[in-house]
């Protein structure tokens, strides 16, 4: 499904990918972790062109994206959950939901299985995004990437800053749309709990490459929180 | 009675017009937050639109078809002034985004561009737009005449705002525009072409000041400074009612044109100015947000 190939991202003139090769196969969840600083939302955002990638090869469904415009690579039907979430405050959560068309060109209904993932989001429908709780905007976010149907969702620390019982639900949330739709999913990810009960594939990050990756079946918790922590 | 219908009336007509002059600039620097001091030269060309058209149908076409020369002139005016933005917007404005002071010293040296080629082209003499028959004479109230212009003037800017309203609110590009001007990277990621976007915004907002200059020919002489008459006003406008707000421009506009009507009956209408201007100052020292604020935990945060 998406195919990453000696990956090069810059930030003006510092290198902060150096190299990276990854894969997330259809179907799949898989987890990128790491600590602070190591390029792990830097590569989500080059996945986006959202970045500087003069060198390497980004492949989505067999086609080459790296050259291509942010709003074109969505169209092709990648949804993406960015850190921070980065939902409309002025905006309703109806207006924020239906946002999520304009890969569609803003036309279309907004699929009624977003409404049975996050109810929360149908009973304040008519409230400003600004309003809603972190974990609500986590959830609005979520749903909006989700409206267009992509072929890949890329999610950004979606747990960061979100409390304990609103990370089960959108942990569960994850595995039901990769359930459901047979959603490939891609997520940037330090809480290793939630990694491990999630995922099914698992790559780790350091200094802007892999270090390790693997089945999270077949890793080692152990080895990995040892890793994280060395 | 008479004096207050006619206070009034004026109070109505002078928000307007401030109003209409403002409306563009809410959008360019309401919502875009580009300090477009070229802003006022829109309104001088579209004014001169007005003027030109005027003379083609009094030169060229039959009297008896000369008054529609301005129900032409009003989307000539728009389209004109759209296209310019455009231009502006992508050769200059786009450079400069984020870089607020030198978008306002770029644009002002366009402006002072814009006062020249006009006064080279028309001459440094003002010059007169016929009103059309149909907006020629007023409304008697009593002893009091409106005079057609100005609620012609009304209408327009009613007809201009449901417009802008509509258009941002209950159309798919007004959803591309909010999500841009609230945040450029995250509409792109949604699949909305950012940059296009950018480009039609500073358009529509340069048109409505084309339409502004249109209802300004009405009212007095053209000339090269046309647009300097307006352009204080307006930005005061946009900052009293707080910055992206367009509810906040239209009441902030009431606020200063009935004001300056009310002080200039017992003063003069450069005193008038003066005191409204120093009112507003001492207004913003203490609210600097402005009439409406933005809030939310996003922006809190």
């Amino acid at each position: 499904m998406l195919k990453i190939q000696g990956l090069e991202t810059y930030y003006g003139e510092s290198r902060v990918i150096n190299g990276l090769d990854l894969s997330v196969n259809k179907k799949d969840i898989v987890c990128l972790i790491g600590r602070n600083g190591v390029g792990k939302s830097t590569t989500l955002k080059s996945i986006m062109g959202l970045v500087k990638t003069p060198k390497g090869s980004i492949m989505l469904d067999g086609q080459e994206i790296i050259r291509m415009k942010t709003y074109d690579r969505v169209k092709l039907g990648i949804g993406y959950v960015p850190q921070g979430r980065d939902i409309f405050p002025q905006m309703t959560v109806q207006e924020n939901l239906e946002l999520g068309l304009q890969p569609l060109g803003g036309k279309g209904k907004i699929p009624e299985y977003i409404g049975d993932l996050f109810p929360v989001l149908a009973k304040f429908s008519k409230r400003k995004g600004g309003d809603l709780s972190g974990g609500q905007q986590q959830q609005l976010a979520i749903a909006r990437a989700l409206v267009a149907e992509p072929k890949i969702l890329i999610l950004d620390e979606p747990t960061e800053g979100i409390q304990p019982s609103i990370i089960e639900d959108i942990g569960n949330a994850i595995k039901k749309i990769n359930q459901w739709k047979g959603l490939t999913i891609l997520i940037v990810e330090q809480y290793l709990d939630f990694v491990l009960k999630i995922s099914d594939y698992i790559y780790m990050m350091e200094k802007g490459n892999i270090v390790l990756e693997g089945k999270t079946s077949e890793l080692s918790a152990e080895e990995v929180q040892k890793k994280m922590t060395e | 009675m008479n004096e207050i219908i006619m206070t009034l009336f004026n109070g109505l007509s002078a928000s307007s017009i401030i109003l209409l002059t403002s409306l563009g600039l809410a959008i360019t620097f309401g919502l875009m937050r580009v300090i477009n001091m070229a802003h006022g030269e829109f309104i001088m060309v579209g004014a001169y639109t007005t003027y030109m058209i005027h003379n083609i149908f009094a030169a060229y076409l039959p009297s008896e078809i000369f008054d529609l020369y301005y129900i032409l002139a009003i989307p000539a005016a728009f389209a004109i002034t759209f296209l310019l933005g455009i231009l502006l917007e992508k050769f200059v404005i786009s450079k400069l985004y984020g870089r607020e002071i030198d978008s306002l010293l770029a644009t002002w040296g366009i402006s002072l561009i814009f006062q020249q080629a006009a006064r080279s082209i028309f001459g440094s003499q003002g010059v007169l737009v016929q009103s059309p028959s149909f907006l020629s004479g007023g409304l008697s109230l009593g002893s009091v005449v409106i005079s057609y212009n100005r609620l012609f003037i009304l209408a327009l800017v009613g007809v201009c705002l449901f417009l802008v309203w509509f258009i941002m609110y209950r159309s798919n590009f007004g959803a591309q525009m909010r999500a841009t001007m609230q945040n450029r990277a995250m509409a792109q990621c949604l699949g909305i072409n950012s940059r296009k976007v950018d480009s039609i915004t500073f358009g529509i907002g340069s048109g409505l000041a084309g339409i502004a200059g249109c209802s300004v020919a009405l009212l007095g002489s053209v000339d090269s400074t046309l647009g300097q008459n307006y352009i204080v006003n307006s930005f005061m406008s946009v900052v009293l009612g707080g910055v992206g707000k367009l509810l906040g421009t239209f009441i902030s506009s009431n606020i200063i044109g009935f004001s300056s009507i009310f002080v200039e009956n017992y003063t003069s209408s450069s005193i008038a100015k003066a005191i409204v201007l120093v009112i507003v100052i001492i207004f913003l020292q203490k609210r600097p947000q402005g009439l409406f604020v933005i809030r939310s935990r996003a922006l809190d945060e």
